[in-house]
Parts: structure tokens; sequence; C-alpha cells
């Protein structure tokens, strides 16, 4: 492998294969906290032709962590199928891109491939590509997983309801739900961040959505995102109802370990699903990410951040989820400083889940100390229904009190299916046109009316 | 056209042998000034309503609700965007310029730096963390964490040495915030930790700070218990939440677990002076049990 | 924060005693990085006792000894001891209230009932508890309307109105199932306002008569009548006025009563058929309650299963009399418990203005001392408006100014405010009284002038105080 080239006549010499990955990133500010980003343009342009020439087998064989120092880096390296990577290994990155955009590589043959690859090639050809190279892509790969319900079939786009609330109250939580529902939001999921982690309010909040779902007899998920052994203690001690379990996940075994997480905990936290969780499955798995975690638990080993994020999806690939979602500008400015960089991480991370096999949603959104505005999360969310992107989050009018940042409304999934041509899990559909909210395709007069559901 | 009209208007009142003079006179010259006032704009007096002042709990903007009475009811339990209703699939005016408004109070609060005159009528002096400008303070926020020499000496120079508790006022992510709350929440903790018979040291106000500068100061004056008033994230609910964190003798580098944090301070949350009250218990608390965050049980 | 606390209810009926021991659950509700927000979130009756025949020494005089050791007997079978009780109530109601030696009884209970207990009676509280241990006022906010809950026992029936979760209303007929008594076949006795009843209606019944059906019948189905009448739910006549417990006031007409929980002794005979021996009891309350149910008139509100029934009252008083005040507040801990303090309202005209909070409470203060001399009184406003450091300031130099002669006397300072500003009123008071003074100062805690408040020892890892506010007057 050659780590050297030349850019109008001037010598670009990398140290490592670390050095190339972090140097061709596009601009992030997390890469330049953590000093590991491309000082120049031209510089990040000569690490990205250095990367476009090497091989799949050198990227394998650097990663981010030292397989045996890192749980993440074996539970990636083992899952490869090692007759496919050999089929794979001698293609330049250069190649793999090309190959992934050709026409006569399809969406099966892309499948095929992810299962030889590691994540740390994932990232690589990431690099290479633009931004509509990365939803051209994108497009092309379909990833089908069912829970009580099938997410991500040809012309459905889903979302997640998130009721978030100040202080979880129970009346507060639903009446959030009611009005995401009559948008027609909430296929994917009805999933509540807790501000209380303890298996009693846990166990609380979800006894209360899963009444109402048995009531309203609504073809969903239902989750609530705490810690895995809080939503474990809660199914034990206090017959939670839960269909698919969720967890945060680093990069690395150091930035899990800062989440209280290790592989072992997942893989109980998995079991335990199998053996008392209330979703039919077999995808009864939830996972977040987002980049930039591990620098910021300082766990990143002078990785850079899509690389770090790409491990997350390799992670994650083992407990087969249900769904997973990027939380792609919630981390602040300093590891992604505007609308442009979040923009770009929402494509990459979208991307890269899926050519991992993910089923893939993006939490879009920002905080009101990054340069962006709802504007460009509604730009990004577009962009990523082109993309073929699985969900995105509904919450009301795209502001959670709660977590104190912004995200996709609940309108917004209704606008998009329209605009698109597209379509909620068919199951949901159904209900949502027995209750008199979508009629072919489209939310009714009646939609938004969430008092439908205080009828006794 | 507007001659147009007032010429048809003459002709058909001619057709109609109506004599000028007459009451179709009058009633062609007030046809004729309505014509005027529709095709000029007039600049009225009074106030478009401030769309900042919409309780959100309270708004109701679906119409025709099945069982609004009852919705209302339950969606008063949620500080949310609730029944704001639609326009196709997508937001009414109203809440879309709510929305816009808060989060320019938001961006305001965040990038806009605190008035100086403020700091200088609460009496401050001015130090300021290695960040040189609001920028790098976004981020950079290892250097938000640590004191430009000069900040050190003048602290050094013009803060009573080892009180029993060191607080100040640092901007955070919300000048907002700063502006909003200081004059309440700080004369509400510098009297109750009077009532206490506690010796506060000289407050002052720290620019472009993150909460970690704290542990520098504590270091600096030597005090027993550290406490900065500094402003939170802002959120689209508001942008002056405060947050008061204190450590007892913090260090550098001591884990973020030995901070304890009193949040969400401002008036419709948990009102500044009685915020500033019980964060002089708080206090009072840390000295006794020579403690603080996850070690001191509150 | 999880923490429980046990409150003892004791009601002294004109027919029954009985007790509970219920268990109130307190928690933070709000997360370790604000300032706490303690309440009682749970109210869990943990034991009921039996139903006893009070025991009286005349027909004008309770059996004080006999009571207590009955709630002795209690404690033993309940394995509970008083001093564990945080909080709770003696309640001695209907016309047992009126026997001469109520209070007598009372002191030789408070003891018993633990370190903080209320002991009081009247007809508005006990129509009020009586509601809410029946579930009316949560019937009422489920319902979001107007929810009556009829107490009918032995001597009265005490009737509670809730709206939307709201006390809109009170009232208490001279109207029971024991105002008639019979024995072996006999009418033993007569109220005397329910045989002018009976006189007028041309109804011939008197004491010594044969207990016939029919007779008591007709006098019952009178009665059930007027009961209609008070709930307006049929039009009020001539008679009705005079049927008030101590000329009391009758609801307003246009109240609005949409639905109904029945409660008390007669409240079983009301919700289910009856058959057997009529007079099983020695009294009419049977036919009373059956003629409640056949009663057109009631049949125009929605009949609610009343969560308690017979113990609606002694239920209501274990385990509703208790609020929580505010987390942030001042107190001294070696001047707690403090029971049956008046308060002294700053009405929200006075509060307006610096000089009419002086005024008020100098005006008021008289009213409040004994041949003379200063009592424990509370000083209660709203606060409503005054939250910033300067109004502090200003409100605690009115209260020290208005308040002097407590402030010179023999006891703290109590403070009860509605407005969360307690803890820094407090302190400012005490700095502007060089901590030479107890201060008590509440808030969370709404009055109204005439009321009594009860003051507990702190609970919730000492942050708050359980109040019990006794409000006497709702509708005299």
């Amino acid at each position: 492998m050659i780590l050297k080239t030349k850019l109008f006549g001037h010598t670009y010499e990398f140290k490592s294969i670390r050095e190339v990955m972090a140097k061709a990133n596009e601009e992030k500010s997390g890469d330049k906290l953590a000093g590991i980003a491309a000082e120049t343009a031209e510089e990040r342009v000569a690490a990205k032709v250095v990367l476009s020439h090497l091989s799949l087998n050198d990227i394998r064989n650097c990663p981010a962590v030292p397989y045996e120092e890192d749980e993440v880096t074996r539970i990636i390296q083992d899952a490869v199928n090692e007759t496919i990577f050999n089929e794979f290994k001698h293609m330049t990155v250069a190649e793999f891109r090309e190959w992934l955009l050709s026409e006569r590589t399809t969406g099966d043959m892309i499948a095929r491939a992810s299962r030889g690859i590691t994540s740390e090639i994932v990232a690589a050809v990431c690099k290479l590509m633009s931004n509509l190279d990365l939803i051209y892509a994108a497009k092309k790969i379909r990833v089908v997983k069912h829970c009580n319900t099938t997410m991500g079939l040809p012309g459905t786009f889903s979302s997640r309801l998130q009721p978030n609330h100040t202080t979880d109250d129970p009346k507060g939580i639903m009446a959030s739900v009611m009005e995401g529902l009559s948008l027609g939001c909430g296929d994917a999921l009805i999933g509540v961040n807790p501000v209380d982690d303890s298996g009693e309010s846990v166990a609380r909040i979800l006894k209360t959505l899963d009444e109402f779902k048995q009531k309203w007899e609504i073809p969903t998920q239902i989750c609530v995102l705490a810690h895995v052994s809080t939503q474990m203690e809660a199914m034990e001690k206090y017959n939670a109802p839960i269909d698919v379990m969720f967890q945060s996940l680093a990069g690395t075994q150091k930035g899990n370990e800062a989440f209280g997480l290790n592989g072992k905990m997942l893989q109980e936290g998995h079991d335990m699903m199998l053996t008392h969780g209330t979703s039919v499955g077999p995808n009864v798995m939830y996972f977040e990410t987002g980049q930039g975690a591990e620098l910021s638990s300082e766990a990143h080993n002078d990785w850079d951040q899509v690389t770090l994020e790409a491990r997350c999806y390799g992670l994650a690939k083992h407990y087969d989820p249900f769904m997973l979602n990027t939380v792609v500008g919630f981390i602040g400015p300093e590891y992604l400083y505007d609308s442009k960089q979040v923009t770009r991480a929402g494509l990459e991370d979208h991307f890269m889940g899926k050519l991992t096999g993910i089923s893939m949603g993006v939490d879009v959104c920002y905080t009101n100390h990054m340069k962006a505005d709802q504007n460009d999360i509604e730009n990004l969310a577009t962009l990523l229904v082109a993309a073929g992107c699985n969900y995105i989050m509904g919450v009301p009018q795209g502001d959670d009190c709660m977590l104190m940042y912004q995200c996709g409304s609940y309108h917004d999934p209704a606008s998009l299916r329209e605009i698109f041509g597209l379509r909620p899990i068919k199951e949901f559909e159904c209900w949502l046109e027995k209750m008199g909210i979508t009629e072919d395709g489209k939310l009714t007069p009646r939609a938004g009316d969430a008092s439908i559901f205080m009828s006794r | 056209m507007e001659k147009n009209l007032k010429a048809i208007i003459e002709q058909v009142l001619r057709e109609m042998n109506i004599t000028p003079g007459s009451g179709a006179d009058l009633a062609a010259s007030a046809v004729a000034s309505a014509i005027e006032q529709a095709n000029t704009s007039v600049v009225e007096d009074g106030f478009i309503p401030d769309v900042t002042e919409v309780d959100i709990k309270t708004q109701y903007l679906v119409e025709d609700a099945e069982n609004k009475e009852a919705y209302a009811e339950l969606k008063s339990y949620a500080p949310c965007r609730l029944a704001i209703g639609k326009a196709g699939a997508r937001h009414k005016t109203d809440p879309s310029l709510q929305f816009r408004a808060a989060h320019s109070a938001a961006q305001d609060a965040v990038f806009n730096d605190v008035d100086q005159d403020f700091v200088d009528n609460m009496g401050f002096f001015t130090i300021q963390t290695q960040c040189e400008n609001k920028d790098v303070y976004l981020t950079r926020p290892d250097l938000g964490r640590k004191l430009s020499d000069e900040a050190v000496d003048v602290i050094k120079e013009k803060c009573k040495k080892n009180p029993t508790v060191q607080i100040y006022v640092s901007d955070g992510l919300s000048s907002a915030a700063v502006a909003a709350n200081v004059s309440d929440l700080l004369p509400g903790i510098l009297q109750g930790l009077q009532s206490y018979k506690i010796d506060v040291g000289t407050p002052f106000f720290v620019k472009y700070g993150r909460v970690g500068a704290m542990d520098q100061i504590s270091e600096i004056t030597g005090a027993d218990v550290t406490c900065v008033l500094i402003g939170e994230r802002p959120g689209l609910i508001t942008a002056e939440s405060m947050s008061a964190y204190i450590a007892y003798k913090a260090t550098v580098g001591m884990p973020e677990a030995r901070r304890t944090v009193v949040s969400n301070i401002h008036r419709s949350g948990s009102v500044p002076v009685e915020a500033g009250a019980h964060i002089a218990e708080i206090i009072k608390t840390m000295l006794e049990k020579k403690a603080s965050g996850t070690d001191l049980k509150l | 924060m999880h923490e429980e606390i046990l409150s003892v209810g004791v009601d002294i009926g004109t027919s029954t005693t009985q007790l509970v021991f219920s268990r109130l659950i307190i928690e933070n509700q709000a997360t370790s990085f604000t300032v706490p927000r303690i309440n009682i979130v749970e109210k869990i009756v943990e034991y009921r006792s039996e139903i006893y025949y009070t025991p009286l020494k005349s027909p004008t005089e309770i059996d004080a000894e006999k009571v207590k050791q009955l709630v002795l007997g209690e404690y033993k079978k309940a394995n509970r001891s008083p001093s564990e009780m945080s909080t709770g109530a003696v309640i001695i109601t209907g016309e047992t209230a009126r026997k001469e030696n109520a209070n007598e009884v009372l002191s030789a209970l408070s003891d018993l009932a633990g370190d903080f207990v209320v002991a009081t009676a009247g007809p508005d509280l006990e129509s009020v508890l009586a509601a809410r241990g029946a579930g009316a006022d949560g019937y009422s906010k489920e319902r979001r309307g107007v929810v009556a809950n009829l107490d009918v026992g032995g001597g009265t029936t005490n009737i509670g109105v809730y709206d939307n979760g709201r006390l809109i209303g009170t009232s208490c007929l001279d109207i029971g199932g024991r105002l008639i008594k019979t024995e072996n076949g006999r009418i033993t006795y007569i109220f005397p306002k329910i045989e002018d009843l009976a006189r007028e209606s041309g109804i011939n019944i008197k004491v010594g008569d044969r207990s016939e059906r029919e007779t008591v019948s007709a006098i019952c189905k009178i009665m059930a009548d007027q009961l209609a009448q008070a709930l307006a739910l049929k039009p009020r006549d001539g008679r009705h006025k005079g049927l008030y417990t101590n000329e009391g006031k009758p609801l307003p007409e246009d109240i609005g009563i949409k639905a109904l929980t029945f409660s008390g002794g007669v409240a079983d005979c009301v919700y289910t058929e009856n058959s057997g021996d009529w007079f099983r009891y020695d009294d009419v309350g049977v036919i009373l309650g059956d003629e409640i149910r056949r009663n057109e008139a009631f049949h125009k509100a929605e009949l609610l299963k009343a969560a308690e029934t017979i113990r609606a009252t002694v239920v209501g008083a274990g385990t509703h009399t208790t609020e929580i005040s505010g987390s942030t507040i001042v107190y001294d801990r070696s001047k707690l418990p403090i029971k049956n303090i008046p308060i002294l309202k700053i009405s929200q005209e006075e509060e307006a203005s610096v000089s009419t909070i002086i005024s008020s409470i100098k005006a008021q203060l008289p009213l409040y001392m004994s041949e003379g001399k200063p009592e424990q009184v509370a000083i209660a406003f709203s606060g409503e408006g005054r939250t910033s450091f300067k109004d502090i300031q200003v409100l605690a130099d009115a209260v020290i100014q208005g308040a002097q002669e407590v402030i010179d006397g023999p006891f703290p300072l109590l403070l009860v405010i509605e407005t969360d500003i307690a803890k820094a009123l407090g302190h400012s008071i005490q700095v502007k009284l060089q901590n030479k003074k107890e201060v008590i100062c509440i808030d969370g805690i709404a009055t109204i002038g005439g009321d009594y408040i009860d003051v507990g020892e702190p609970i919730g890892a000492g942050s708050v105080l359980p109040v019990v506010v006794k409000t006497l007057i709702f509708n005299s």
C-alpha cells in the first residue's frame, strides 16, 4: 500500500491508514476538536486520493482499535463472511465505490457484499462519495425487518413518534401520543425518552403506552429508551411490556463502557426480549448512535467520527435490530458545526448503516447552539426520503420539550409521504384509514384532531 | 380602473335620470371613496398580538374537534406544541411563527454576548476563558474550561482569599439567562447564606465559560464550596433557563459526578429567588457534610 | 425519593364508630437536577376496623372511656402504635358532634391518635371527607362534570358537590336512617324534626306505635324526596328549608348535578335491592335506602359506584385531610408540630399594597388574642406576583412591621403562603430579625380566613411539612 501522493506538485505523505481515514473526511468540527482533521482543503483531497488506492484488504487489516483490545472490533471482524470477503478484498476503495454505484450492481448484490466487509471498509468508501452518491447508492439498498409489523418494504416510509415529557407525566405523554397518531405518525415505533431512568418509572410508562396501544388496537411497536439494564429490570421485576429493547451504542469498547455497556449486556437484553418481550419478532432491538459520541468520552483512539460511527452499525448488526437511528445533530457544534455538516453526516450515516445491513432511520435534528434551523432539517429529511430512509422522528411541531432540541414534526412524515407517493406500514395505514385519519395516502381534514382518542 | 368605475357609475346614474345634486351624488362619492380605500394601504394604529405571549398549553387550533374540552384538559399536562391543527399536511401559520420566534430567542441567547452594562451594574468584574470569541467557545469546549492567564491574575488580585463560598456568574450557552435571572437568583443565595451566617467571596463574571472552569476557580480562590450560575443551552420553551453547579473543594480533573446541579431556574420553572434560597441551603448542607454531587445525599 | 407516612382516621358517628390506617406515599416528582417537588402520589388504606356502634352513656353523652378502649383495641389488632402515625384525623360527626361531651372525647383520644392529629367536627368538613372517601371528587374530574356525594348516615345526610375535581358546595340535612328507631316491632324514638315532617305530611306515626312498613315507607319516601330537593333535582317545597342541620344553607338551585354517589350506613341499601327483615337494624335505614333508590327524581342523575360506602367518612378522614407544603420552606423543628392554629388571612385586595398588608395584620391580630394576651396565629396570604428579590424584601418588611406584636410575643412567627416564595421570604425575615425569632414559613397551602391549621413534623427527608387545613365555614 502507498500512503503518499502529490497534488499540484506538492507531496502529501500520511503516516498511517488512521491518518488517511481521518483526513479524507469531509470537514467536521469534531475531527478538528480531536486534532486529526486535514489542515487544508488540498490535504483533504490528497487523503481521499490515497484512500481511493488502498485495497479493502488494507483497510480490513487496520481496525480502529486492535482486535485483542476491543470487543467491538472482535464482533465486527468475527462476523465477516470470509468467502465473500475474498471476492472483494483486492478491490481498491475507488473500485468498490464504483461497484456500488454501477447499474449492474443490485440491492441484493450489495446486501451480500455487506456480509463480507468490515465497518472500516464501509466508512472508507463513504469518504469517497459525494452527497448525491450517498443518496444514489443508499437508495438501492433495502433493509426489511419485522417486529410486530414489517418496516422497510418498498413504497413505505415510517416514523417514530417521540412523545417526550419534562417529568414523564403519563397524561402529558399520552396527549402527545394522541396528537402524533392523529397526524399519521408512529408506525415505526412509539418511543419515549424517559427523564427518570428507574425500572419502576420506565415500567409505568411502558404499561401506559401498552394499554393505549391495546385499547385502540394500534399495529405498531412500543419502547421506553432507558438503559438496557433498566429495561431488563422493568421487564423482570415490574412485568413491563416491551416490544423493542433500546440502547445507545458507541463504536469502541471504551466508548460503550462510558455508557455502562458491554456486548454481554446487549446479548442478555436481546435474549430476554426473546423470552420475555411482548412482540412477534424476530427483530427486537432498537439502537441509537451519533457521530462524536466516542470523542466526547475520549474513547476515539484518535480515529475519526465517521469511521467510529460505522463501527456502531457493525456492532448493532450482531443483534439484528428492528431499527437504528443516528441522532445526527444532537451532540452540538463542537462535533457538527452547522447545517452543512449535519446534512453531510445524516447522509453518511444513513448510507453506512444501510451498507452494513441495518434498518436505518435518522433523527434529523439540531440544537439551539448550532448554526442550523428548521429549514435545514426539513431539507435533510427530504434528501433522506429520496435516499430510501426507513423512518424519521416526529415530535410536536419539531420541538422536543424534554431533550431541548428540535427535530422532525409530527406533520413531516405525512408531508413527505404525500410528496414522494409513499405510504406508512400497511397494517398501520389500514388502522389510520379505519380511524379516519388518512384516505388514499393523504391526511383527511379530520387528521390532527387528537381529541378523537378522548371518546370513551 | 378607478376612473373607469367612476365613469361607469356616472353613466348609470345618468341613464337612470338622476341629476347630480340629489342623494345619488352622495352614493356615488361613497362608492368612490370605498374604491380609494381598497386601493391604498393606510397605516393604522395598534399592535398585532405578540406571538411569544401565546400559552402553548392552552392554545387550541384544531377546528371542530370532536372532544375539544377533554383533550384541552389532557394537553394542559404537556408543555408541548399540541392541538396546533394543520394546513394540508403542514403547520398552520400562527404556530409556525411562534416556533420561529422561540428559535430566534434561543439563537440570540446563544450567539449574543451578555450586555456588559448589565455585568458592570451588578458590580462584577469580568474575566475571560481561553476562548477568544463565541465561535471558538462553541467549538472548543476544552478552552471554555480554562481561564486565560490574565483572568487568573485578576482573580488573584481582586478576590477575597479562601472564602467559605465562592459564587460567580458565567454566560455558558445563554446570555439571556444571565440577564433574566441573576439579579434575583444571586441575592437570593446571598441572603440565604447570610441567614446561615456563611461567609461569601467576591462575585465576578466569566465570559465564554463552561461549567468545568469552576474547578480552576476553586483552586485559585481556595474556596470550600464553589458555585457557578451559568446559562443553559436554550430550548424553545424558554431561552432563559439557568443552572447552578455547586461543588465542595472542586479540583481540576475531578469526576463530573462531584458536582451538584440545580437546573431549570427561570420565571416559569424554579422561580429564581426561591431557587436561590434553596441553593443557599444546599451549600450549607455541603459545608456540613463536606461533600457534593453523588457523594452528597440531599 | 420515595417515602411512606402513616395516617390514622377515626370517625365517631351518630350510630357507628370506625377507624382506618392508611399509608400515604410521598415522592419527589422533580428530577434530581432541579429544585424538589414533593407530593403525595398515592393513598392506600391498609387497615379497616370493624364497624362498632358508638358507645353512649346516655342519648346526650358519648362514653369516652369505651371509645378509647375500642380505638386502643384496633391499634393492637392492626399491630400499630400511636407514635407511628404522622398525620390523621379524629372526627366526631353528625348528631354525635352535638353531644355534650364531644370535646372531652376528642381530648381523651388525641394522645392515642399519634403526635399530630386533627380533632374536629362540623358538617361541612364531614361532607367533604365523605365525598372524597366515596370518590366523588375523582369522578367529577374524570367526567369534567358536577358530581354529588350523599353520605346518608344515622342522623344526618351530608352532601358534598364537586365540579371537575373542585369542591363547589356542601350541605347537611337532618335526614338519616336512625332518626326513627324501633325495637321488638315498636317505634321507640322519633327525631323531633321528623315527627313534625310526618305530622305536616299527614302521616300518623309516634313513639310506641307498631313499626309498620307502610307507615315508615310513607315518611321515608318524604325524606328521600327532601334529599332530591336538596340536590335541586326537584323543586323545593315549603317544608324543605327547615330540614338543614343547624339552620345551614341549601345548595344553589342551579348547581347542575349530573351524577351521584352514595355513602354512609344507608348507602348499601340504595345500591342494592333489599329483602328480608326491613327493621333488622332497629331503625329505618333499609327502608330509607329503598325509597331513595325508587325515587324518580334521583334517576335524573347518573348513579355511580362509590369507592367507599359505610367507610367513606373515616377513609376521607384518614387519607384526604393531609396536604404537603411546598418543598422550599423555612421552619424551626423544635416548634413542631403545632395544632389548631387559627388563620389570620390577608385578603387579595389588602395584599395589593404594603400599607394595607401592614394594616390588615395589625387590625386583625387583636381578634386572635385571648384576654389581651397573644396566642399562636398563622398569618396567611397568596404572595402572588411578588417573586422578585426586591418584592420579597418589601414583603418581609411589611410582615415584620405588621406582626411586630407576634415577633415580640412568645410564639413563633408562622406564615402560610400560596405562591412558591416561602424559603426566600423566610430567609429575608430571619436576616432582618438577625435570627432572633423562630420563623416557620411554608408555601403551597391555600387557606381562607376562619380556617384552622395543623403543621406536623418534617417528612420527605426534612424538606416538606404535612399540613391539615380545617375549613369549618364553607357553607354556613
